[in-house]
């Protein structure tokens, strides 16, 4: 039941960073910024883009490993009360602005 | 005879509660009372920011990699001798660096050396709460 939850909540994840994926623009902390609004994940722009980059350099550097561990980091910095799937939300639009090799892991 | 009681007790009074110097350092100032009780190490302070205070902990390794390789030598010394020391050591250290400005020779070199473990108590009070449950002696935490 769990793993299903979890299987469900990366597929929406990982379709929402499709469908929301977006040719690259000259400042993509604001894009990236916009694509939270859409998700519902606010507060201040510069730290999302920290958080997002942190993300992606946690996982180049080995400190986070599978998209788990860097869902459960992003999840450790959003407001309080925001839910699992936005944190992988999160998760795939850092990666779709920030370390797009990175992306594949959201589908292992 | 009346007089001189009430003289000796203003002196009393006087000196009872004669205020602390506004210099002076205190359980939190300047380094919060969290760092001069923890027993964690500095390895594991900074592991801890790492997961607690991200930007924090980036901006703190941005800076400390735009400095040498001998002041990196030097803050990882320092910091090592400081969370050697007991409680009473570090109380001492923290009056030193209050009533001091030339107390800390690394300050020349970089003021900011220590921001991660002294400047700021939300910061530390995070950390602290978790520092024990990583690596005390994990060196990788200072290559970012």
């Amino acid at each position: 039941m769990m793993v299903k939850k979890t299987w469900t909540a990366v597929l929406i994840a990982s379709a929402a960073a499709l469908t929301f994926a977006t040719p690259a623009h000259a400042d993509p902390d604001s894009d990236f910024a916009r694509e939270l609004h859409t998700y519902g994940i606010y507060g201040q722009k510069d730290f999302n883009a920290w958080i997002g980059k942190i993300a992606c350099k946690r996982l180049d550097r080995g400190v986070d490993v599978t998209a788990q561990d860097s869902a459960k980091f992003v999840s450790d910095q959003l407001l309080r009360g925001s839910s699992t799937e936005q944190a992988y939300q999160f998760l795939g639009a850092a990666m779709n602005y920030y370390c797009p090799d990175k992306r594949v892991l959201l589908t292992q | 005879m009346k007089k001189l009681t009430l003289a000796g007790l203003a002196a009393a009074a006087a000196l009872t509660l004669a205020p602390v110097a506004g210099a002076d350092a205190t359980e939190d100032y300047p380094i919060p009372r969290k760092i001069l009780h923890t027993p964690c190490t500095a390895e594991q302070i900074l592991a801890a920011t790492r997961d607690t205070d991200p930007v924090y902990y980036e901006r703190y390794m941005i800076d400390y990699n735009n400095k040498s390789p001998e002041v990196h030598r030097a803050v990882q010394d320092r910091i090592h001798w400081f969370f050697s020391m007991d409680y009473a050591g570090r109380r001492q250290y923290s009056e030193d660096t209050a009533t001091n400005a030339f107390y800390e020779q690394l300050a020349w070199n970089w003021p900011n050396w220590a921001k991660i473990f002294f400047n700021n108590k939300g910061v530390v009070a995070h950390s602290t709460a978790v520092c024990m449950n990583y690596p005390p002696d994990d060196m990788s935490v200072w290559v970012w």
